[in-house]
């Protein structure tokens, strides 16, 4: 198929599942409406596997044969293209708002590497989840929960809103998914609604992401005024050539604003610091959702709006060096909070948190091509985890304290071994997935301008293995032990341990395509870059500079050549550090299990401030959410005591000038009657009289 | 060729004759009569008038308006049979609960 239909049939397969199952589910439906969606999801990952290998074959051809093919069905002359080039096509698909010379205002697509890499990563882990789900939402009788229908029809419209927002060819449409992709997120946090915990989280996540999205408006706004125009080949042409609309040169205090507008949405979507809230309570959801929405696409579409941005970002030094500290600062401060938690799911969240905080490390450090290899293995491994704790919670009856259970490795060997896996991937044991991207991302940092982002990456990296294998430890290992009405364990259905394994495969092999065979790196074997950056290097060839493209393009790993004994020891020391972490949590939870209180009650202050998760939320609700509840009720006062007094006083005239004529009318027809005539020769003698 | 004066004579005690019936009749009927003659009074200063300027608009006003007061009779009349059934007399001062 032609490249344009398998980019309008990727988002609307999923939407035409979803309306479907909307339209019909209730009624014909019931306990099937996974069908539909199913379906859809799946054709459209085929879909974008074949655009993939499309894309793939342009790319390998390379050189002017590729230009020419594209230009024959490009919109975009191609010799405007600069850096991107070759691999890019935009179509416009429906022109949304007519608006004369302003071409913007279209539905556009555009396929290029970094959409497809995006695509394949949401719709590989929607499938599973999707998958995953059919199993989930039922009870331990096979019985469709409340809402199934609902459920699915949310999911099908979250993967279309989410294809959107990486197939969107201008500002305005991405702009739509990413509001799009919120009010799916607000939909399915709030999918229990009559919890008031997930009403508030759902209310909550949408209310912070707002603040995000109120920056990110204001940036696309000023991108507008900036350039006057919004379609991204012509906005990044035009940062890449340092020029503005009118000709005039871009100065660089616009770029470095228009980045940190930018930057704002990413922190509410991504929940970075300080706007982090949202995502832990967004654990009130169903798990699947947790999955898919809250780690593996939609929390990740900052980064990708970042990457998408590159030239944007890469032109203001002050811009990369905020988005690489504060995904530092996320990832550390994250990582600290998961160390205390007890609540499965919440752990995997601050997980989460930290891991973006890793790829804005990445982003920051102009390591594009890094930060979107980790967002691509992250995906598997954190959707496998989830899910696995999902797995874990429903033969738990609803239960995901990691207190109130453990040993369940005989019970539920699936879930175990699947969870151990993604475990140790996200752990960074070498030869899995986040191995080689966690390492690429800390490296970049290490050889860029600030290095100490890099030496926060490690710490991280520590504390996750450390973090991760508690977990494990306490909820698999030690003594069966069960919640309370809850008989026996078991494991879960092949609905459910199906996208398990085959997520787990990935969290194993999905770093492969990142790197490269025989260099002599790590092993002697593995160099970091290999078919990944190969794939992505036109998507940041402006941003990266000239040299490095070469470097990537050709596919010659810089770790051989520039820093090739660095990264040795880089790698060393990373394993290093998550065995030892590893090892930290084999002896602290299975071998003495009194070492954690210990050391808890040993810190106090400091375990407290962790155990509250620095007590951000009890800040915000002193700062911000109480006295703006104040100012609520003072505007509420004002509305009910002035406004409606004043309006109560206004009726009151009419009401008060109606009580003194009431006494007029005494139903007495006669009497009307007569005060009509007495009114008429009143009248007449006026009249004569003035005549 | 009639004196308008006198027409419009005429019609001021028509007038006059009605609003009297009016003022001093209860019986429905008897004034729902007393208003049909105010109207003919009316009608017959509008007549008077056309004539006074010498064009038929008076009187073609008066057709129209004579058309509409049958139409309204019939309607007064109907709600005039309804109320005696309600309450079986004619007497408006049975009627007085209905002021506002």
């Amino acid at each position: 198929m032609e490249l344009k239909t398998l980019a309008i049939l990727i988002p609307l397969l999923p939407l035409a599942g979803s309306a479907l199952v909307g339209a019909i589910g209730l009624r014909g439906l019931k306990d099937r409406s996974h069908w539909l969606v199913l379906a859809g999801v799946t054709a459209a990952l085929f879909c974008a596997v074949s655009l993939f290998y499309q894309v793939n074959t342009e790319l390998n051809r390379g050189g002017s044969e590729t230009a020419a093919a594209i230009g024959a069905h490009a919109q975009i002359d191609p010799s405007q293209q600069v850096g991107y080039g070759k691999l890019a096509e935009s179509f416009t698909i429906y022109e949304w708002i007519p608006a004369g010379a302003a071409d913007w205002l279209n539905v556009t697509f555009r396929v290029d590497p970094l959409t497809i890499v995006m695509l394949l990563t949401v719709l590989s882990v929607s499938t599973m989840v999707v998958m995953y789900s059919v199993g989930y939402m039922r009870d331990h009788h096979g019985h469709a929960e409340l809402g199934y229908e609902r459920f699915f029809a949310f999911l099908g419209l979250f993967v279309f809103s989410m294809c959107m927002l990486v197939l969107a060819g201008n500002f305005l449409l991405l702009y739509l998914g990413w509001e799009l992709v919120g009010l799916c997120s607000y939909l399915l946090i709030g999918f229990y609604y009559q919890k008031p915990s997930a009403a508030a989280a759902a209310k909550k996540a949408f209310l912070v992401n707002r603040i995000g999205d109120f920056g990110f408006g204001l940036g696309i706004l000023l991108i507008y005024l900036t350039f006057n125009t919004l379609d991204y080949q012509e906005v990044f042409n035009m940062v890449a050539n340092s020029k503005m609309a009118g000709d005039l040169a871009l100065s660089t205090e616009r770029i470095t604003t228009i980045a940190l507008l930018l930057f704002c949405g990413a922190m509410g979507k991504s929940a970075q610091l300080p706007l982090h809230v949202w995502l832990p309570d967004a654990m009130e959801g169903p798990t699947p959702v947790s999955a898919l929405i809250h780690a593996a696409t939609m929390v990740t579409a900052g980064v990708y709006m970042v990457a998408r941005c590159s030239v944007i970002f890469a032109a203001s030094p002050i811009a990369m060096w905020i988005v690489g500290a504060i995904g530092a600062a996320t990832a550390l401060f994250a990582a600290t909070i998961a160390l205390t938690q007890f609540d499965m799911k919440r752990i995997l969240a601050y997980s989460t948190l930290s891991q973006l905080g890793y790829m804005f490390l990445g982003l920051g450090v102009g390591a594009f091509d890094s930060a979107m290899f980790h967002l691509y293995t992250h995906a598997f491994f954190k959707a496998c985890l989830f899910l696995g704790a999902g797995s874990v919670m429903h033969a738990m009856a609803g239960e995901i304290d990691i207190r109130r259970f453990s040993g369940l490795r005989k019970a539920m060997p699936i879930t175990y071994f699947t969870f151990l896996i993604s475990g140790l991937a996200l752990a960074g044991v070498p030869l899995l997935s986040a191995f080689w991207s966690k390492d690429e991302i800390i490296h970049a940092a290490l050889a860029s301008s600030t290095p100490w982002l890099g030496w926060i990456g490690l710490v991280t990296a520590f504390l996750t293995a450390f973090y991760t294998f508690r977990m494990i430890f306490m909820a698999f290992h030690n003594e069966e032990r069960l919640p309370r009405g809850v008989e026996h364990a078991h494991e879960s259905g092949v609905w459910m341990s199906a996208p398990l394994v085959l997520l787990a495969i990935g969290a194993v092999f999905a770093g492969y395509v990142g790197v490269t065979t025989g260099h002599g790196g790590f092993l002697g074997m593995f160099e970091p870059h290999g078919a990944f950056h190969h794939f992505l290097a036109p998507n940041f060839s402006d941003a990266k500079g000239h040299e490095m493209t070469v470097a990537a393009a050709q596919g010659v790993a810089h770790g051989a050549g520039e820093h090739g004994s660095e990264s040795h020891w880089l790698m060393w020391l990373s394993s290093g550090l998550a065995f030892y972490g590893i090892f930290n949590a084999w002896y602290f939870y299975t071998r003495r299990p009194g070492i954690p209180l210990a050391i808890a009650l040993a810190s106090g202050s400091v375990y407290k401030l962790f155990y509250h998760k620095y007590y951000v939320d009890e800040l915000y609700d002193l700062v911000f959410v109480r006295p703006l509840r104040r100012l609520g009720d003072m505007c509420y006062a004002c509305d009910r005591f002035v406004i409606n007094g004043i309006l109560w006083i206004i009726a009151a005239i009419p009401r008060a000038i109606g009580f003194l004529l009431r006494g007029w009318q005494q139903g007495a027809m006669q009497g009307y009657a007569l005060g009509m005539v007495v009114g008429l020769v009143v009248i007449m003698w006026w009249v004569l009289a003035n005549a | 060729m009639p004196n308008p004066t006198a027409l419009m004579i005429v019609g001021a005690l028509l007038f006059a004759i009605g609003v009297v019936g009016f003022l001093t009749r209860r019986n429905m009927i008897v004034m729902f009569l007393s208003t049909e003659v105010m109207f003919q009074g009316v009608l017959m200063n509008l007549v008077g008038m056309g004539l006074l300027h010498g064009n038929i608009q008076g009187q073609g006003l008066g057709i129209f308006v004579l058309v509409i007061a049958a139409v309204e009779a019939g309607l007064g009349l109907a709600i005039v049979v309804m109320l005696y059934r309600r309450r079986g007399t004619l007497d408006a001062e049975n009627w007085r609960s209905l002021r506002g």
